[in-house]
């Protein structure tokens, strides 16, 4: 069902700003009419959303960063981006 | 925190070239000078200090503000995402790039129509054809794109075309709100209340539409409310999550807010906007559950829909505090349905509605 794979490269879409949030120092995805507060994984995950890395380098480098085996990870992402992608707030480039 | 403001809504002016017989506008314009660029920029400091991450720049027309395009760059300057709400009426290539410059982040054009036929009879005003380049402007532009049309029973039979137009216009974003009855959509209820059949066969379209667009363009259907059954969670609870500040400096709960009697509201001039949210009686009104009448106080719904809408409970009943005529568990949904009864009853209405006049 889901159109992300480890070899997509994620981007977030041009309608969607990241900021955080100044009240309470939550990030946060900016977009028409709407707000989605991050957990702080999908935050860092986010954060490597450029249009250039490619999921599973994503995944390596935060795996590197959080001490995290890759298959836990990698499935954590591949789920929170296709909850990103679902509401059009990522593209993927091919 | 349970009352946060998240999004502004900032009616620049109450000019506009447009003359939609549902404007959102008060009917009855108040009294005063326009703030001024300052002001605003003030105001919207405060707002983002108060907790405020969305600007929706609204009128009347906003583009009729020649210092539009500062006021964008004080809401960039003051982190908060800000949606042009426009006509487009006046959006060439130059403003716009001024406006992207500024930081603008998204622009929303309303249609009246899928054709100008029509669109111009609704507008008042021949823009449609005007709205078509403003719209392939902003595309060339690279900045999001969304589309507004407000609905009722002279362009809903025409919802699948309206969907299309906005596709093939490559917007990420498609608001189909019907129209809301207050001010001038209550003026014109006759002419502009659909039947059950229109708003049956509509929600059909919207529905397999917003299937067919998931994960290209986001579909946003609003019913309109007297064919509900349970109210609408109006602004998501009065002074809970929005406020709206118009052209004369007027802090208000919701745009509507001035339609009731007896409130007073204060104003940007006269009082810091975090005290307003915090401590005005206009603020505190309707908070939270306390002021609500029975049934919604013992109601499990109380915290879902906060009652329905305070201002058309004053428009229909007179009393700003029963609970939203349009709940079929309240005391007053016989005033609804005797205006859907006398909609079947007209077949087609005859006269012409009052279009929108400026101040």
């Amino acid at each position: 069902m889901s159109r992300v794979d480890l070899n997509c490269r994620p981007a977030l879409a041009a309608h969607v700003r990241l900021q955080i949030d100044p009240v309470n120092g939550d990030p946060v995805l900016l977009f028409p009419e709407g707000v989605l507060v991050l957990n702080a994984t999908a935050h860092d995950i986010v954060l490597h959303c450029d249009g250039e890395a490619k999921v599973h380098e994503i995944v390596t480098a935060l795996s590197e960063a959080y001490e995290i085996d890759e298959p836990t990870l990698s499935s954590d992402a591949l789920e929170c981006l296709a909850d990103l992608l679902d509401r059009n707030l990522v593209i993927l480039k091919s | 925190m349970n009352f946060r403001p998240y999004a502004l809504l900032a009616e620049l002016t109450y000019q506009c070239p447009l003359h939609c017989p549902y404007c959102s506008n008060p009917v009855r314009y108040p009294q005063g000078e326009e703030l001024t660029t300052e002001e605003w920029k003030r105001v919207f400091a405060e707002a983002a200090r108060l907790g405020v991450l969305h600007l929706g720049l609204s009128g009347g027309e906003p583009l009729a503000r020649r210092d539009l395009a500062e006021l964008v760059a004080a809401a960039r300057e003051a982190g908060l995402y800000s949606n042009l709400i426009t006509s487009a009426v006046g959006l060439d290539k130059k403003r716009l790039l001024d406006l992207q410059q500024a930081g603008l982040d998204s622009i929303q054009i309303s249609f009246q129509s899928n054709e100008a036929s029509l669109g111009d009879v609704i507008a008042g005003a021949n823009v449609h054809q005007r709205k078509l380049e403003a719209a392939r402007l902003v595309r060339e532009s690279g900045l999001p794109l969304s589309l507004n049309v407000v609905l009722h029973r002279r362009n809903l039979d025409q919802l699948e075309k309206i969907i299309a137009l906005a596709e093939s216009l490559g917007a990420i974003r498609l608001e189909l709100a019907n129209v809301q009855y207050y001010g001038w959509g209550h003026l014109n209820q006759t002419q502009l209340l659909p039947t059950r059949e229109q708003v049956e066969a509509a929600s059909a379209v919207a529905a397999a539409a917003k299937e067919r667009l998931a994960g290209k363009m986001e579909l946003v259907y609003v019913l309109p409310d007297y064919y509900e059954t349970r109210p609408k969670p109006c602004m998501q609870g009065w002074g809970r999550r929005y406020l709206t500040v118009n052209p004369v400096g007027n802090v208000l709960p919701c745009p509507n807010a001035t339609s009731i009697p007896n409130l007073k509201f204060e104003n940007v001039r006269e009082q810091p906007l975090a005290s307003i949210w915090n401590d005005s009686a206009s603020f505190n009104q309707f908070r939270g559950t306390d002021w609500m009448p029975l049934p919604c106080r013992e109601c499990p719904q109380r915290e879902i829909d906060f009652g329905g809408c305070r201002c058309q409970a004053a428009l229909l009943t007179g009393d700003a505090f029963v609970t939203d005529p349009v709940c079929t568990l309240g005391p007053h949904r016989d005033v609804v349905d005797r205006i859907l009864a006398a909609v079947a009853h007209d077949a087609v209405p005859v006269e012409e509605w009052t279009a929108r006049r400026n101040p």
